[in-house]
């Protein structure tokens, strides 16, 4: 009874020395928040299966052209309706989930371990190591996507390979700051010094106390990020910088269609809602993780 | 025998110092360091942990300064004792412990859950399952693991309740290693340390046997701190000065905040030896009365 | 001031603090003892009615309104007015970009004191709001004064004043407002002893020279026996001994009230 006492004066207090553990401590409450970021996995796990069986699931041959049946409307024949050169646009969702989803997960994983690496090593070791890595990344933070994006593509072809090499590399620097940040107050928590009193060598320090606990809210960030990446993703389509036609691939999709919003709605209003959906998953996923992942939180 | 010694140590965070020139060992029989928030306990603390370098003077283990010490043998000797936070909440208990462990020597955590009093079923459990005091036996049977002649507690018992604090203290009073105690309590200091240092502002005001310094302060600050802590059935807590005043930049810092400062308090006092003790303060015999 | 009988304080099922009797009359200092989780500030909070989401049952009179029937616009005019809640760390409650006296000034405003309660015609323009003023600085200064702080410090923000300037500024609001029962959760127990002294000072000054009423709640038996007239002691949720300070102390006869004294380091 000292536990319920104890949230109810609005702090955490520790029990009396002695009293009986309640033994199990995940319950009712944790389970809510649990079911959230569950509907957001299931959501997404949704999502990834129907794109990856796409080639079983589409209708058509994805790059079935029939000028003939060019932005028909929705029908039992063409549920999403087709697009201006009569591609089947369900098909095209489905198989454009491969490509947005690929470009999605291969640049936050990425930035991910790019950023977050340095960064819990920057937060970390503080000092001259800090400021190096941080100016570093100021200067990658300073090239916009899209700038960087053409001066790759000048290097490179313009594909959906160079889309992810420069969203990536524009995407980085922000987790390395936050991961930064979060490793350097985790740094000043006293089971650091006190494994740093153990002797136990830097690399273990960061790798076992600080990266695990640095570690939530970058993950909540990256879920909350996946749709921004989508939206970036398309947006270098658009100026031919990114995936090409004819690959499918929802950004590109949205963009081509938005002239025919008011005439032919259905071109763009699917991939649209895909990535609706999928950033809205990643979300649901992230706000899930945050509660999921928190070691501490209050257990009724 | 002394095992660690601070010679003229100045610290601080960046280039602002926080700790001014102390000179203290860390003799056997328990030493206390009593300070208020400010007074740079927990920085100097910190030093003696080699966890932060001095500006200038040196920390030295045995004959030779930290700068230059076998570390390894040092990391056995001195261990921390936190209180707050001084364990990973992501990892069980049995974890933590075991981290101080040699790898072939991990089947010793239920034994030192044991040595502090614990269930060793504990082991499996995280400290946010655990309440303060229990947390807080944990933290030590972690610092126990290596076998070190010397804890360097900070604040051990502040953040727990009278009656946990009370049976933390028999627990550390039993222990067999030497020990520097941090802390702000009087009363705790009175029952593990033989001796004391008072810290005042990052300096050393009065050094000496705990019971003499308590009976009779021969500091101002110590007179102060003292009389302000309520006794049981005493009289109410005496404030003696004014203690918003600010740390005085010259001279004695506690002048400002002094009842019996005087123009000469303008020159800051050397620590000399007055009455079997070493204090700062140019008017100690007249605190002693 | 405080007249408390049958006080329980319930979530769910559970009941977190269980008071037969508790009484403080004007000029008293009452304590109220007991560790973590003794249900000793929740007692405290459901004396305002601030305990959200619990069951109270029993008869709570304070400053003649009885707490658990006053609808919640005659409970705001106790709160705050006539009765303050002094808590561990006012600095957080404190809004870090208001100057002190700013702060203090819309206070008084809002409980109407120092002014003919706001609304209201202005008989006379200009002297009147200028007396007016002059009566409000009058009060926040006096109330500033009354708590040993220098009246410079109304100039201050929040992050510009210590701890313990804090929670006498806490005080000197209540006084200002003209409370006449101060309950007070931990006040000093974030402090250093040198600052707790002080603010010790401060309230029992008070309650000599204005016959303020003091609930006090606290873990430090040592403290409470050099301030307060009468003591509870609680343990998990319940009131293991209560009476006069000088004999609970001197002869305590529950255990747990022992092994609390004995704890004393």
């Amino acid at each position: 009874m000292s536990e319920g006492l104890t949230s109810q004066e609005g702090r955490l207090e520790p029990r009396p020395e002695g009293a009986p553990e309640p033994v199990r401590l995940r319950r009712t409450l944790p389970k809510i928040t649990d079911r959230f970021a569950a509907a957001g996995a299931v959501l997404i796990a949704l999502v990834l299966l129907a794109t990856i069986l796409a080639p079983w699931l589409a209708p058509y041959p994805v790059d079935r052209l029939a000028p003939v049946d060019a932005l028909l409307p929705p029908s039992g024949a063409h549920w999403f309706g087709t697009d201006k050169v009569g591609r089947d646009v369900l098909t095209r969702v489905l198989y454009g989930g491969q490509t947005s989803l690929t470009i999605a997960v291969a640049v936050l994983a990425v930035s991910a371990v790019v950023g977050v690496t340095l960064g819990v090593v920057a937060g970390y070791a503080g000092g001259w190591v800090r400021d190096v890595i941080m100016r570093v990344t100021d200067v990658f933070l300073a090239f916009p996507a899209l700038l960087l994006s053409l001066a790759l593509a000048v290097v490179l072809q313009p594909s959906v390979t160079t889309a992810i090499v420069a969203i990536a590399a524009t995407w980085w620097p922000w987790y390395a700051r936050l991961s930064a940040s979060v490793a350097a107050s985790i740094s000043t928590r006293a089971y650091v010094d006190a494994a740093r009193c153990l002797g136990v060598p830097a690399p273990m320090i960061v790798l076992r106390h600080v990266l695990p606990n640095s570690l939530t809210p970058v993950l909540v960030q990256i879920s909350l990020d996946a749709g921004g990446v989508i939206l970036t993703a398309a947006a270098l389509s658009y100026l031919g910088l990114g995936a090409q036609e004819p690959t499918a691939e929802w950004g590109l999709m949205v963009e081509q269609g938005q002239t025919l919003f008011t005439t032919n709605w259905w071109v763009v209003t699917f991939p649209g809602l895909a990535i609706l959906m999928t950033a809205f998953a990643f979300n649901v996923l992230g706000e899930g993780l945050r509660n999921a992942l928190d070691p501490r939180r209050v257990v009724k | 025998m002394t095992m660690l010694r601070a010679e003229g140590v100045t610290l601080g965070y960046g280039r602002t110092p926080v700790v001014h020139d102390v000179t203290l060992d860390l003799t056997d029989g328990g030493v206390g360091l009593i300070g208020e928030s400010g007074s740079g306990k927990t920085t100097l603390a910190r030093a003696f942990l080699g966890l932060l370098a001095p500006m200038s003077g040196n920390i030295w283990y045995g004959q030779k300064t930290l700068k230059k010490a076998d570390m390894r043998a040092f990391r056995r000797d001195v261990q921390p004792v936190f209180q707050a936070e001084a364990l990973d909440p992501r990892m069980r208990v049995g974890a933590s412990i075991a981290e101080a462990l040699p790898r072939n020597a991990r089947h010793r955590v239920p034994e030192l859950l044991d040595q502090v009093g614990l269930s060793p079923d504990l082991a499996t459990r995280r400290p946010h399952q655990l309440s303060g005091g229990q947390r807080q036996r944990v933290v030590i049977a972690r610092a126990l693991a290596v076998g070190p002649r010397l804890l360097i507690l900070d604040e051990p018992t502040s953040a727990l309740d009278v009656t946990v604090q009370a049976r933390i203290l028999d627990l550390l009073a039993g222990l067999d290693t030497e020990h520097l105690l941090i802390t702000h309590n009087l009363a705790v200091v009175g029952r593990l340390c033989r001796t004391s240092h008072v810290l005042f502002a990052g300096r050393v005001v009065e050094s000496g046997p705990t019971a003499e310094i308590l009976a009779r302060p021969a500091h101002p600050y110590t007179l102060a701190l003292r009389d302000a802590v309520p006794k049981l059935g005493g009289e109410p807590p005496v404030a003696r000065g004014r203690t918003e005043a600010r740390p005085a930049e010259t001279g004695c810092a506690f002048r400002l905040r002094c009842p019996l400062a005087v123009k000469g308090c303008e020159t800051a006092p050397a620590l000399r030896e007055v009455e079997g003790r070493q204090v700062a303060c140019h008017r100690a015999e007249d605190v002693l009365g | 001031m405080i007249e408390v009988r049958d006080l329980q304080v319930r979530y769910g099922e559970r009941v977190v603090a269980s008071v037969p009797e508790l009484d403080v009359r004007a000029g008293e200092c009452v304590a109220i003892v007991g560790e973590s989780g003794s249900g000793k500030s929740t007692t405290l909070l459901s004396l305002l009615g601030l305990t959200e989401g619990a069951h109270v049952s029993g008869s709570i009179r304070v400053c003649g309104v009885e707490v658990l029937q006053a609808p919640e616009r005659r409970l705001r005019e106790i709160r705050g007015a006539r009765v303050a809640l002094v808590m561990q760390s006012p600095q957080a409650a404190l809004s870090p970009t208001t100057r002190l006296g700013t702060l203090m000034r819309r206070a008084l405003k809002l409980h109407g004191r120092g002014g003919e309660q706001g609304a209201g015609p202005e008989p006379e323009r200009g002297t009147g709001r200028k007396a007016r003023q002059g009566k409000v600085r009058r009060i926040m200064v006096d109330a500033v004064e009354a708590v040993m702080l220098d009246p410079g410090i109304l100039r201050r923000y929040p992050h510009e004043i210590s701890g313990g300037q804090a929670q006498r500024f806490a005080i000197a609001l209540a006084i200002a407002l003209g409370a006449e029962v101060i309950l007070a959760d931990e006040p000093t127990s974030a402090l250093d002893v040198t600052v707790q002294a002080e603010v010790v000072g401060v309230l029992r000054r008070l309650r000599a020279e204005r016959g303020l009423a003091l609930l006090l709640v606290s873990h430090d038996l040592a403290l409470v026996s050099t301030i307060a007239d009468r003591v509870l002691v609680m343990k998990d949720g319940a009131v293991v001994e209560g009476g006069p300070a000088a004999e609970v102390l001197a002869e305590p006869s529950h255990p747990y009230t022992r092994e609390l004294l004995e704890a004393l380091p």
